[in-house]
């Protein structure tokens, strides 16, 4: 993406080739739809590689359930609920709201583009602020992956509900797979700003609205991800 | 669709013919933003049915129930937030592509381990069921009931070349 932006930009300063009719187009494409599917066709692949990157966490989820399902449903009981499905909503709304701006720069009101991107923005800051609060509970509590996991030494202290044997490895997972999507939830703040940036300085027009279009494409697959993490995850453990 | 060019000054006065984008500028499916709100109301509808289910117990059919409606949430999100609807098929085709593999490689991890016989309740280790050998990538398991690291070693070093020789 950043070196189509280059070559682009490089383009439109140099000014060769093309001349005036699409300042935006780069000088390695045809016409601005070569650009456009080309643009599109690259992040769909991205969006493939993303799947299958989530997708070993996923079977390393469903293969470990399968053998410990009571362990699971145990240790999924110390996630919040709401807390989870507070952040679903955000998420889906945050979906919505990047569609909208897509929407609204294919009809060239760059206004309106500008606040759907904000309020998209706006969404995802939520969303890694209930996130921090949820961590922080853990962490509070222990409930960490692997040999940092401690919780058990607190219920000994307290005579509390004794977690089930192996529970580190629920929490493992559940901070591996949400703390990957949280670096996604970061990334596509980042795209979504960098494409904010652009529309701000004009360089998004009716005609050439890819940047939106892509980093809208990029922020739903972090939506996808929380679809499927939400359930497993909170609900059924 | 023509090769590209190495030549910087060609023009364009005759655009190659790109699908469905004749005139070579793009067009885009514009959604109405009342039919996407209606999307996301659907999305809501979908979220608190399955955490309502989720207060319910339906044994596996909770499992299956959370993710038939996350695939139906996933599927609303790709088809019209995402535009695969209306858009060129190869992008569709990509998409589906990758959870194709996806089950490939879940069908066939799950094949490995569901064949490995029983989980040795201590150390997380496999054991063939036949001879009790640990089988390979699997941890070692303590000889007896009373063993201390120590002994795990020693089964280490003595047990295991014969175990995996017979196994082959």
């Amino acid at each position: 993406m950043s070196s189509a932006t280059t070559t682009e930009e490089t383009h439109a300063a140099g000014g060769h080739g093309h001349g005036s009719k699409y300042p935006f187009l780069a000088h390695h494409f045809d016409t601005p739809a070569h650009q456009f599917d080309s643009a599109k066709l690259g992040m769909w692949i991205f969006i493939a590689t993303e799947i299958l990157m989530f997708g070993g966490l996923f079977v390393a989820y469903g293969l470990f359930r399968g053998q410990e399902q009571e362990m699971f449903h145990q240790a999924h009981e110390r996630l919040d609920k709401i807390m989870g499905a507070v952040n679903t909503v955000v998420l889906l709304f945050s979906s919505l709201t990047a569609a909208l701006a897509v929407r609204q720069s294919q009809v060239g009101d760059r206004k309106g583009t500008t606040r759907w991107l904000i309020i998209t923005l706006l969404c995802a800051c939520i969303f890694l602020v209930v996130k921090f609060f949820e961590y922080q509970h853990k962490f509070h509590d222990g409930l960490l992956p692997g040999h940092y996991f401690t919780a058990h030494l607190a219920q000994h202290a307290h005579h509390g509900h004794v977690l089930p044997y192996r529970a580190h490895m629920f929490f493992a997972l559940y901070f591996m797979m949400t703390g990957l999507h949280g670096v996604h939830v970061l990334i596509g703040m980042g795209v979504l700003t960098w494409a904010l940036r652009r529309n701000l300085n004009g360089k998004i027009s009716k005609q050439y609205f890819t940047p939106i279009e892509i980093g809208a494409l990029y922020w739903h697959l972090v939506d996808l991800v929380w679809i499927y993490l939400f359930p497993l995850l909170y609900l059924v453990g | 669709m023509s090769t590209a060019h190495s030549d910087h000054t060609s023009d364009h006065a005759t655009p190659p013919q790109v699908e469905g984008h004749e005139d070579g500028e793009v067009h885009a499916h514009v959604n109405s933003p009342l039919f996407m709100i209606a999307i996301f109301a659907a999305l809501i509808v979908l979220t608190v049915i399955t955490v309502a289910v989720s207060y319910v117990d339906l044994g596996s059919a909770n499992t299956f129930v959370a993710i038939l409606v996350a695939t139906i949430k996933a599927s609303l999100v790709a088809t019209f937030f995402m535009h695969l609807k209306g858009d060129k098929s190869i992008h569709a085709i990509i998409f589906i592509g990758a959870f194709v593999f996806l089950g490939i490689f879940i069908g066939l991890s799950n094949d490995d381990l569901s064949t490995r016989h029983e989980v040795d309740s201590v150390n997380g280790a496999r054991r063939l069921d036949t001879t009790g050998v640990v089988a390979p990538g699997g941890l070692q398991v303590p000889a007896g009931p009373a063993s201390a690291p120590e002994a795990t070693q020693h089964v280490e070093g003595v047990q295991n070349p014969h175990g995996a020789s017979e196994h082959h």
